[in-house]
């Protein structure tokens, strides 16, 4: 888009803000304990107030109450959402950015205040708005649009019962993308991410094939002795290219560490802490900490080593407290 | 030996693109805009340029960027490795070819949709960048991903051994904003932060939090160099190298040197400084102002004591002196740095230099800075130089 | 389910919820989006996710919003009013996954007798499904202290 189209653009859409959806609905459903009785038993919960009549009506709730969470379901659309859905204002507003090529579409989020407890015999009306179109951002999934939509909830009396914000992204999908691209594998079941290997060369192959039968090997120079890792073909001590190894005890000390918060990476297990350790023999290894709190980890912490498989696909050392 | 680098080259013309988070636009365009801006600046024409540099980690050939930008012959071409390390690298680099007269007019450049495009907060999990996939091997089976992971590695040890407290990264955060609350050009243009602020954002890896890393950002940064002869003729006053060096210390890896005897150190730094400081003759007592690489708060510190504005492991103290304040002994990142101007791997921050020597920087506006130190991004092979007025 | 309902003067800043394991299948998935009314075609149609991009039909958002409230209420038990519940989305559902939801109790307010408790639902192929808090009031006993 040239920087004048985008403007007609977001001129186009912002003018779409403040716009009701559609008119003010009632629900196609009263509150009923049978709606109740259905998504209580598939959400598996067992509260009383929602199912147990002589139960609840003992209670502070004086009777039957629906799930708060609930409160959405009372107005959906129904079976037509799947062939013939209605074509109010928002369908409108999705179809203008579908045209400049914002064709996914994200919920992300959702913030509901739920003012009374609703019962068995209240009537639902929904009414929402446009209320809001962000400026463009760039998001992981691609650039794109955040909508805000507001519905207001009233009963028979016309008394707010609850809102719902609801904040849906507009997207043009990026080509990269991440997991959730999906790899479709013949069962349809994406296959579960694994850690990211190291690839294997000349240098370090043997190494990480050692790992793989559970060993962890610190290369030798043959002939002067001194160790070194991670490998590499030459000593820089004698500069002999001849070298063999020795097996590590995996007997350690925390020399630093880091736990990870955040980008959260697929694959693997958090929390998630990494750290320098200096092995018994002399040399260093980056590993993960595994066995305790992240918060019991520091700096001097005695450590044991083992090679464990920590996914399908991968054998990794891993180093817990000593004691 | 001592380089025979002073006086040899002047930067005379600075420029940048907008910063921002989606530029909509490619990065050879964003690269052919700082040049020219660059060119504009000094009052040269693109048929002047005959050399360029810019980081191995940049998409835009310098073929390509000469032939947007109209360019003749160019007699010298040349790229600097290890990300930010090469920001400072890139003056190195057109120093040394103007000083031997490889050639007489060179910019350096650096543009990358660094936000909408390729994210390095996103980790070596992908594509990799640069160098060999087999030294990131060591590394990501255990998630030590991200320039932040490797960089907290080095921090958490710097905290255990020195003073270094929260109060003195959020006082390095926060003065960087401070900065660029009052410059049009950074991210963070009318938009303070408080302490607040500061403490509740997300932690990203321990010990470092959202504020403790740089913006993503979009643009593109170019400075132009000639013969300090050339110069004299041209718009703007030049301003001198002094000195300009780059070092790989012993045992340095790519963001990773975990093996060496001691790690809350950057080593290639002191020795960088050590040079810059003898070709040029100066000490730090003749340093006005400064542009550190400030890629996360943690590493301004390190380079404080590697350039010896205080002793090691006294970098705290010094910033939470009011050092890098407008008024403190070391005016530092007076742009808002790439915290809070914008992340263009340390080129951005050349420019802030000129102006600072310029006497042009917004947050510096009346004071007479003879000297300011650029330095490059640290972890990896890095390098600094020496800014001086011409007479 | 807890069955007797914590008092607001028994719940701490701090307090952690016991985590929640929940198995993901396709009857939960397609079930739980019929009794919300959603009929969307993507939560019930594998076609119809795959177009969208994804393996096979995803949990929809009054199903992750409902078990924000029922992991909640869950500990606080059935004379407890839940009052508002805000969700951040992340990383889709599907059969096959599993969600562990963990919670805190982040924020007390002594005037409404209102206890914020941030949520966490995380997946254990993609990681973050969905983040966020559950304001939920409990009843107080200002009596039963002064016994």
């Amino acid at each position: 888009m040239t920087p004048e189209e985008r403007k007609a653009f977001e001129d186009k859409v912002h003018a779409y803000v403040g716009r009701e959806v559609n008119a003010p609905q009632k629900g196609k459903d009263d509150v009923n304990k049978a709606m109740i009785r259905h998504w209580a038993e598939v959400m598996g919960d067992e509260n009383p107030a929602y199912t147990d009549e002589e139960y609840a009506a003992k209670s502070s709730k004086g009777g039957i109450i629906a799930p708060p969470s609930m409160l959405q379901i009372w107005s959906m659309e129904g079976y037509p959402m799947a062939h013939n859905p209605s074509q109010d204002v928002q369908r409108e507003l999705h179809n203008v950015f579908d045209e400049h090529g914002f064709a996914g579409v994200l919920g992300t989020n959702t913030s509901a205040e739920y003012y009374r407890d609703l019962r068995p015999g209240d009537e639902v009306h929904a009414h929402t708005v446009i209320d809001k179109i962000s400026e463009q951002k760039a998001t992981q999934r691609g650039i794109g649009y955040f909508i805000e939509t507001v519905t207001n909830f009233t009963d028979q009396n016309d008394e707010a019962v609850g809102k719902i914000i609801f904040r849906v992204l507009k997207f043009t999908p990026n080509d990269s993308n991440d997991a959730t691209g999906g790899d479709d594998s013949d069962d349809g079941m994406p296959e579960a991410p694994t850690r990211i290997a190291s690839p294997r060369g000349h240098d370090n192959k043997w190494w990480w094939d050692a790992v793989d039968e559970g060993k962890v090997l610190i290369q030798r120079c043959k002939s002067c002795q001194t160790l070194r890792h991670p490998p590499r073909p030459m000593c820089g001590e004698c500069q002999s290219i001849e070298w063999d190894s020795i097996e590590s005890t995996l007997d350690g000390e925390v020399f630093s560490f880091t736990e990870l918060h955040y980008p959260k990476f697929p694959g693997y297990q958090y929390p998630l802490v990494c750290a320098v350790i200096s092995l018994g023999e002399g040399t260093r290894i980056i590993s993960n900490i595994v066995g305790c709190e992240p918060e019991d980890v520091y700096i001097g912490m005695k450590v044991k080593g083992k090679v464990e498989q920590v996914d399908e696909k991968t054998m990794l050392p891993q180093f817990y407290p000593a004691d | 030996m001592v380089a025979d680098i002073k006086d040899k080259a002047a930067i005379v013309g600075v420029g940048s693109t907008e910063f921002s988070k989606n530029s909509g636009r490619s990065d050879l365009s964003l690269a052919a805009e700082a040049c020219k801006a660059a060119l504009d600046d000094a009052g040269l024409k693109p048929k002047d340029v005959d050399g360029m540099v810019t980081f191995t980690m940049d998409m835009n050939e310098e073929v390509d960027v000469a032939r947007a930008l109209g360019c003749d012959d160019l007699t010298f071409y040349s790229r600097v490795p290890y990300g930010g390390g090469a920001a400072t690298g890139c003056l190195h680099q057109a120093a040394m070819a103007i000083a031997t007269g490889m050639a007489e007019t060179v910019v350096c450049y650096r543009a990358l949709n660094g936000r909408s495009g390729h994210r390095y907060s996103e980790g070596v999990s992908g594509d990799l960048i640069t160098g060999s996939a087999i030294h990131y091997g060591w590394y990501t089976p255990y998630g030590l991903l991200t320039p932040t992971s490797w960089v907290a590695m080095y921090h958490k040890r710097y905290m255990h051994l020195t003073d270094c407290t929260e109060d003195v990264m959020f006082e390095i955060a926060h003065a960087t904003r401070e900065y660029a609350v009052n410059n049009p050009a950074a991210f963070f243009y009318k938009r303070p932060f408080t302490r607040e602020d500061y403490d509740n954002a997300k932690k990203i890896c321990d010990p470092l939090k959202l504020y403790d890393c740089c913006q993503e950002s979009d643009g593109g940064s170019a400075v132009v160099l000639t013969t300090p002869e050339r110069a004299k003729d041209l718009k703007q006053p030049g301003v001198l190298i002094k000195g300009v060096a780059q070092c790989s210390g012993k045992d340095q890896e790519e963001m990773t040197s975990f093996y060496r005897p001691e790690i809350a150190a950057i080593p290639e730094m002191d020795i960088a400084a050590k040079m810059a400081y003898e070709q040029s003759g100066l000490t730090p007592d003749d340093i006005d102002a400064a542009v550190i690489y400030d890629a996360f708060t943690a590493i301004v510190l390190w380079q404080l004591e590697s350039w010896g504005f205080c002793e090691q492991g006294k970098a705290g103290e010094f910033v939470l002196s009011g050092a890098l304040r407008p008024d403190g002994r070391l005016p530092t990142n007076t742009h808002g740095g790439q915290l809070s101007e914008a992340y263009i791997h340390g080129v951005n921050g050349i420019v802030e230099a000129v102006r600072l020597t310029r006497g042009t920087s917004v947050n510096q506006p009346k004071k007479d800075v003879n000297h300011v130190l650029v330095t490059s991004g640290v972890g990896v092979p890095t390098g600094g130089a020496l800014l001086g007025k011409m007479d | 389910m807890n069955k007797e309902t914590l008092q607001y003067q028994d719940v701490a800043v701090g307090d952690k919820l016991p985590p929640l394991e929940i198995d993901i299948s396709s009857s939960l998935i397609i079930g739980a989006a019929i009794a919300s009314r959603d009929f969307t075609p993507v939560h019930h149609d594998k076609k119809a996710a795959q177009e969208c991009g994804l393996p096979d039909v995803f949990m929809n958002i009054l199903t992750s919003n409902g078990f924000m409230g029922r992991f909640v209420t869950d500990w606080a038990g059935p004379e407890s009013t839940v009052k508002g519940i805000d969700i951040k989305l992340g990383a889709p559902n599907l059969p096959g996954f599993v969600m562990t939801v963990t919670g805190e109790v982040t924020a007390k307010n002594d005037d409404t007798g209102v206890v914020e408790v941030g949520v966490m639902g995380e997946n254990n192929v993609w990681g973050m499904h969905m983040g966020g808090s559950v304001r939920i009031e409990l009843p107080k006993s200002d009596q039963q202290g002064e016994v």
